[in-house]
Formats: C-alpha cells, sequence, structure tokens
C-alpha cells in the first residue's frame, strides 16, 4: 500500500468512527436539544464572551516566529551534519546564538513575564 | 519509500484504542475509581442529550473537537507502534510535528466556539502554552533526528543498536516527556483544560462532542508516548521478547509514567513557565544538540 | 430488558456529581464528599461535564436562584439531590442510590427531556426579569444597540453563529449585548467581560460571589458579594486542623493538583473523626513541592501596608499555604481566623491578577461563611 493511501485509509476509519459516535448518541439520547447558557458560577452572561482577548504574550508570539522559521533550515540540516562535517554545525551554531541574543534582549524585556 | 502492508493499518487502530483505554483506566484508579470507569463514562456521554450555549459556532467547535484525535491518529502513522509504521516516511519526525501542531487550533477552536469566557480563557491558555513548549520540543526532536542522522523514524529506532539516545541525551529526552505531556495538555501543564476554569477549553463540551474530545487528548498521550520509543529508547530492540512487544511494553511504561505526572505535580501555569522554558529549556536543549552535534561529527 | 435500559442502567451507575454547598452546608458536604470518596465517583466541575446536582444544605433565594440556573443547563439524564444540612451518611448513600434509580429511569428522563425541549429557548431576556417568556428581546436589542456598534459585524462572525432562531441586532447578536470596550492597565481600549466567580462554582467558599470585569484573562475590578452566610456558629468552630486540611485541599484541587486535594479531604474526614494519621507527612509532601511553591510565591501578596491596614498576616498565598501546613502538622498553635478582613482585602489583591491567580488568591484566603446551624 502506498504511504498516502494508508495516511488516508486511516483518516477515513478515524472520520467513520467519529461519525458512528455522533450516530449512536442521536439514536440514544433523550430527545431535543437543551438550550444552556455558558457556565458563570450559577448566573447568566450580560454579554457575549467572544471579544478582543487582552493576549499579554503577544510579544512571545513574534520571537516565536523567528525561531519557527529557523526551524525550516534545521530539519534539513539535521540530515546533512555527518557529510558536511564541523563546518555545518559551527553556521548553525552561529545563527543560532544570534538568535538567542535576541531572546536574551527580549528576556531582558520583561517579553516572557507578565501579569 | 516503503510499500506498508495492510496488516499495520489495522494493528495500528487496535494498539491505539488498547492504549488509550490503559492510559484512562489507570487515571481512574489512581484517582481513587475502578478501572472499569472510562467505559461507564462513555456510555454516560453516549447517551447524554444534546445541549448548546447561547449563539455558539458549533461549527467550528465541533472542528476543533474531531481535529484532536484526528490529527493525533494521523501523527501515528509513522510511529512503528504495531510492528511497523503504517507509513514510514522519509520525513517521519516532520510529519509527526506537523500533525501534533494542529493541537493548537483544535483546543483553540474548541474553547472559542461555545461563546464561553471560561472556555475562551481556556483555549487562549493552550495557544500560550504552544509558544512555551513548541520550540523545546522541536529541538529535542531534532536532536534525535541528528543523532541518526535521519528523519525516518525506523532509521532512528535503529541507530540506537548500542546505546539508547535516551541515555546519552537526557536533556533531549526530558524535554520530550515535558512537551508530551503539554501538547495532551494532561496534569501539570493541563491549565488550558483546568479546574480553577470548570474544564476550561472543556467547559460547555457535552455527549458526544466530550466524549470524541477526551478520547482525542487520551489519544494524543498516547501517541507522544510511542512515538518516544523509536526516537529515545532504541525502539522495537531488546533481548528474548518479539519487537512488536517490546514496542508496546516500552509504550506502555512512558505512558504511564506520562499518566502519573498528573499524582504528582500541580497545573504549571504559563505565566511562570514561559520564562523558564524560552531562559532554561530552549538553551538546554540547544547545548544538547550541539553535544550530540559534535558527537555525530567524530 | 432492551439495550436502551441496560444503557442507561450502565450510564447511571456512575454519574459525576456537581456539588454545589450552601453556607450552612458544610456538614452535608462532608458527608457527600465522603460518600463519593468510598462509591469511586469522580466530581464534576461544570453543568456540561455532570447529569447529577447535590446540593448540600438550605440555600438562601439568591443562591437558590444560581442553583436553578446551573440546573437548567444540565443536560439529561439529570437528577437532583437536596441535603438540608444535619445529614447522616446514610442518608447521604440513600439519596445518591435514589438519584441512580432516577438517571436510569428512561421514561422520567424521556419526558423531562420532551418537556425541556417544548419549553424553547433559553434567552437572555427570560433569564431577567421575565423568566420563560422569551418575547421582549427587540426591546432588549434596542437598549444595547447601541453599546457595542461597529464591533458585532468586524471579527465577530456572528454571521456564522447559530442564532437558535432569533431575530438579532447590530450590537446584539441574540439578543444578546457584545461586550463593551474600557481602557486596560496597558493603555489599550479592550473589550470587557463580566464573569462572576461563585457562588456555585468547584473548590470555592460557600456563600461567597466575586464579581469580575476582565479583560482577556487579566483581572481589571473585583466585587466582592457575601451571597449567604449561615446562622450561628460557624461549623469549623473548635475544629482548626480540620478546617484548615479542608482549605488545603481545596487551594490543591484549584491549583490543578487532584491528588492532594483527594489526600487532604481524607486526612480532613479522619481528623474529624478523632483520628490524625499521617499529618506530619502530609505537610511534607505538600511543603516540599517546588511546583507549588513556583506557581504560588508572589501571587495575592499581602504587603505590610495591606497587613496593617486590614489586620492580616503578611505574605503571598505560598506564605499562607506555608502557615496552614504549619498548623497542621503542629509546628504552629491552630488558630481560627476572622474571615471579615479576607472579605474586605479581596478586591484589592485580585486587581490586576489572572484569572488562575485569582482563584489561588480566593482559595489561600479562604473566607468562612458556614453557619452554626449544623454545628
Amino acid at each position: 500500500m502506498q504511504p498516502y493511501v494508508a495516511v488516508l485509509a486511516l483518516a477515513g476509519l478515524v472520520g467513520a468512527v467519529v461519525a458512528a459516535v455522533y450516530a449512536v448518541s442521536s439514536v440514544l439520547a433523550p430527545p431535543g436539544t437543551v438550550d444552556a447558557g455558558p457556565f458563570l458560577s450559577g448566573a447568566r452572561p450580560r454579554e457575549h464572551a467572544l471579544s478582543r482577548y487582552h493576549a499579554r504574550w503577544y510579544a512571545v508570539t513574534m520571537v516565536f516566529l523567528a525561531f519557527d522559521m529557523e526551524m525550516v533550515f534545521m530539519f534539513p540540516w539535521a540530515l546533512v551534519v555527518a557529510s558536511m562535517g564541523a563546518k555545518a554545525v559551527v553556521e548553525m551554531f552561529l545563527f543560532l546564538a544570534l538568535l538567542l541574543v535576541g531572546v536574551l534582549y527580549a528576556w531582558r524585556e520583561g517579553a516572557f513575564r507578565w501579569a | 519509500m516503503r510499500e506498508s502492508p495492510v496488516w499495520a493499518v489495522v494493528a495500528l487502530p487496535f494498539a491505539l484504542a488498547l492504549l488509550v483505554y490503559a492510559a484512562a483506566a489507570l487515571d481512574a484508579v489512581l484517582a481513587g475509581g475502578g478501572f472499569r470507569d472510562p467505559l461507564y463514562e462513555g456510555v454516560r456521554l453516549l447517551v447524554q442529550q444534546r445541549r448548546r450555549t447561547l449563539a455558539p459556532d458549533r461549527l467550528l467547535t465541533r472542528i476543533g473537537v474531531v481535529a484532536l484525535p484526528l490529527a493525533a491518529v494521523l501523527g501515528a502513522v509513522v510511529v512503528p507502534l504495531g510492528g511497523r509504521a503504517v507509513a514510514d516516511l522519509t520525513v517521519g519526525v516532520v510529519w509527526f510535528n506537523a500533525m501534533e501542531v494542529v493541537v493548537w487550533g483544535a483546543v483553540w477552536l474548541a474553547g472559542w466556539g461555545a461563546n464561553s469566557a471560561y472556555g475562551l480563557v481556556g483555549g487562549y491558555r493552550f495557544v500560550a502554552q504552544g509558544l512555551a513548549y513548541e520550540l523545546p520540543h522541536m529541538f529535542a526532536l531534532i536532536t534525535a533526528a541528528l543523532g541518526a542522522g535521519s528523519l525516518r523514524v525506523d532509521e532512528i529506532a535503529h541507530a540506537q543498536g548500542g546505546l539508547w539516545f535516551a541515555v546519552w541525551m537526557p536533556v533531549a529526552f526530558a524535554v520530550y516527556l515535558l512537551s508530551a505531556v503539554a501538547m495532551a495538555f494532561w496534569g501539570p501543564l493541563g491549565h488550558p483544560a483546568g479546574n480553577d476554569l470548570a474544564g476550561g477549553a472543556a467547559v460547555e463540551l457535552t455527549g458526544p462532542d466530550r466524549l470524541v474530545f477526551l478520547a482525542g487528548r487520551y489519544l494524543l498521550l498516547v501517541v507522544a508516548a510511542a512515538m518516544a520509543v523509536p526516537l529515545f529508547l532504541g525502539g522495537d530492540g531488546g533481548p528474548l521478547l518479539p519487537g512488536w512487544l517490546w514496542t508496546l511494553l516500552k509504550t506502555g511504561a512512558v505512558l504511564a509514567v506520562l499518566v502519573w505526572s498528573r499524582q504528582w505535580l500541580p497545573a504549571l501555569r504559563m505565566d511562570r513557565f514561559m520564562t523558564a522554558a524560552w531562559t532554561v529549556l530552549i538553551p538546554a536543549t540547544l547545548l544538547q544538540m550541539l553535544v550530540v552535534g559534535i558527537v555525530v561529527l567524530d | 430488558m432492551g439495550v436502551r435500559e441496560v444503557l442507561a442502567r450502565y450510564a447511571a451507575a456512575r454519574p459525576r456529581p456537581f456539588v454545589v454547598a450552601a453556607a450552612d452546608g458544610t456538614r452535608a458536604r462532608l458527608a457527600v464528599e465522603a460518600e463519593l470518596r468510598r462509591r469511586g465517583w469522580r466530581a464534576a466541575a461544570s453543568p456540561a461535564e455532570t447529569g447529577l446536582v447535590v446540593v448540600c444544605g438550605e440555600p438562601g433565594a439568591e443562591l437558590a436562584e444560581a442553583v436553578e440556573v446551573v440546573w437548567r443547563d444540565v443536560p439529561g439524564p439529570r437528577a437532583r439531590v437536596d441535603l438540608p444540612g444535619g445529614t447522616s451518611p446514610e442518608d447521604v448513600a440513600r439519596a445518591l442510590d435514589g438519584a441512580v434509580e432516577r438517571l436510569a429511569d428512561l421514561d422520567a428522563q424521556r419526558s423531562d427531556a420532551q418537556a425541556r425541549a417544548a419549553a424553547g429557548f433559553w434567552t437572555p431576556e427570560s433569564a431577567d426579569e421575565h423568566e420563560g417568556m422569551g418575547h421582549g428581546h427587540a426591546e432588549m436589542g434596542d437598549e444595547h444597540g447601541g453599546m457595542g456598534n461597529g464591533q458585532a459585524g468586524m471579527g465577530h462572525g456572528h454571521g456564522g453563529h447559530d442564532m437558535g432562531g432569533h431575530a438579532h441586532h447590530m450590537g446584539a447578536p441574540a439578543g444578546l449585548a457584545m461586550a463593551e470596550r474600557a481602557d486596560d492597565r496597558d493603555g489599550l481600549r479592550l473589550d470587557v467581560l463580566h464573569v462572576p466567580l461563585g457562588p456555585v462554582l468547584n473548590a470555592w467558599p460557600a456563600g461567597l460571589r466575586v464579581d469580575l470585569s476582565l479583560q482577556g484573562d487579566v483581572v481589571q475590578a473585583a466585587d466582592v458579594t457575601v451571597v449567604e452566610r449561615g446562622g450561628g456558629g460557624s461549623f469549623w468552630g473548635g475544629r482548626p486542623v480540620a478546617r484548615r486540611l479542608d482549605s488545603v485541599g481545596r487551594l490543591a484541587e484549584v491549583a490543578g493538583w487532584p491528588a492532594a486535594a483527594r489526600r487532604a479531604a481524607e486526612l480532613r474526614d479522619a481528623v474529624l473523626d478523632g483520628r490524625s494519621p499521617g499529618l506530619d507527612a502530609f505537610a511534607r509532601w505538600i511543603g516540599r513541592s517546588w511546583a507549588l511553591r513556583w506557581m504560588t510565591r508572589g501571587v495575592g501578596t499581602v504587603t505590610p501596608e495591606l497587613a496593617g491596614r486590614y489586620g492580616l498576616p503578611e505574605g503571598d498565598v505560598a506564605a499562607r499555604l506555608d502557615g496552614w501546613l504549619a498548623q497542621i502538622d503542629g509546628r504552629a498553635v491552630p488558630r481560627d481566623e476572622p474571615s471579615g478582613a479576607a472579605l474586605a482585602v479581596l478586591p484589592e489583591l485580585l486587581d490586576g491578577v489572572e484569572l488562575g491567580e485569582a482563584r489561588l488568591i480566593v482559595a489561600s484566603l479562604d473566607p468562612d461563611l458556614s453557619g452554626g446551624a449544623d454545628a
């Protein structure tokens, strides 16, 4: 079996099992739908919960993106280290050191701390 | 790329189901219940009435809920759990990594979609958690790949004939275990679904939604534990017993440790953990990678 | 028996009870917790998770209303158990057995479900003054129409929401207003949510409600309300060690450490029975947890200034926990602490903290509003 066929077969299987769970539930469950409020310790909401969220870690996302792009190089790099020799290791860790300086700066600026 | 045997496609779901049940039962027993509790709970959720909150985004909620088990099972295709991997991709490690990142979206959608304040906060907590654990996790994966000079899971497993990677890459192994707990938002890294938010991202899930969501969470835990075996614990290598049994035994042992971690530690909040992740875990994993890189050169 | 009966019986065998305590319901709550532990039933933390609501004590009007809201939100099959104070373990066991019977009663559950489906939608209006009417949302919509203008259409995607067949208005989809904006402490203008903690909440002091204004998960303002108090002396009067074990257990629960919470509850019940096994080992175990210390240090710090103003000991959540542990293992003299100061200092401690920290702070002060009706 080709790998992609196997992957599709498994995805199909998961889909079938999940669909079966929902189907069995719809047969067995008591009729109708309960219209509930969101749980608020016994109160009803005063406004919709979907709001612009104060994500105080947004500075971390920026640093994260820098590293995440770097991962694109890192996966192929892992394959060629043995054949490329010391040069590959030195270059990669120089690059990482630069990024780490960035992390150090972000840390000093308090990007990883909040509350 | 090697052809995958048909039986592997059949064996994998059975192995996963078995381990998921074992994990859920172990957790129930540790919490003072019985080993049949997951069965009771599953039936209870199956016969539960449908329920919805005010003005929810049901499509997105359901996408989030279903994506959880789907991502876990698709991540498992590169894991040689039933003896051989269903699809032994040349970029197996990258594939596993990609599937695991789907969880970020899944948990966030499940928390966001219910239009509930607690769920919303829980969903965002997972995104913050992702920012903390993902990079150390990736570095741990790459360290193992570097040690073997391959991204193919099977080759990584068999590069450990002499010495398990867990032994000479202890930092990478420890970080991997930590990130395994984090991606399944379990125990010490279960704050996104924490008790302080009455269940966080899962607060409004009922019936089949909750069942699929919880099963997906256990699946993630199982798949993460299973992946630790070829990456760090020598794959199916071991004396006397057949290889597939060794794989299963090692997976079970890692899984038991992960499940038990919930008894051991309280929840780690990201407003504290984030600093540690970036200033301790990332430098430590990079140092580990440097050591491995130098060893590989020789 | 048909398949449905078998499954219903199976599903009812291990309910996930949601335990609610009134201010005078401490004794009943302890009896329920002990019985749940004996049966190996795990408690739920939300109406979505549960099918069985257990009300301990006699709630006053306001708490009873909150319990009713939660009860309405519990999906069927559902059962409710009311345990007024002074309940014996046998009474609790009998009441829970009765609930299991009712959960497995297919006919009763089906008619309950049909009645609820026919009762129609829960709407924000019907939750206000006219319960169950579901008319007046046009006025409500207009009333709130001006509040979130420009927000509803942007970025909230309300077109994709399930409106439940109701008309909606700009700024008030499904009859509920969008969040208003306000300045936050970082100089941004962001949506504010009004989220109460309590009175119906897991591991929460009975009778307390804290109304939070949240931006994201940051508390911008906190308002403390005593929903109800029990009459007479506290249940915990003369039982300081057990009380501290109860407090530590609930702090552990909120801190996401169920194993510690469970052990604390076991020891609490043992101490109330006149035994005291392993208190030293317990205090050592909790006290040595570096992770708990890491997560509680610097949270909810009572500064010298606050300590002077409110007559409270100085220190953060970790320090208060250490103080409790010292009382538990006998290093310090156990004492009853008045809860008035804790209530007074709460708004200041909660200002600007994350929601999870807010839960820890409340748990670490654990104001005791329990009454002496059953003491």
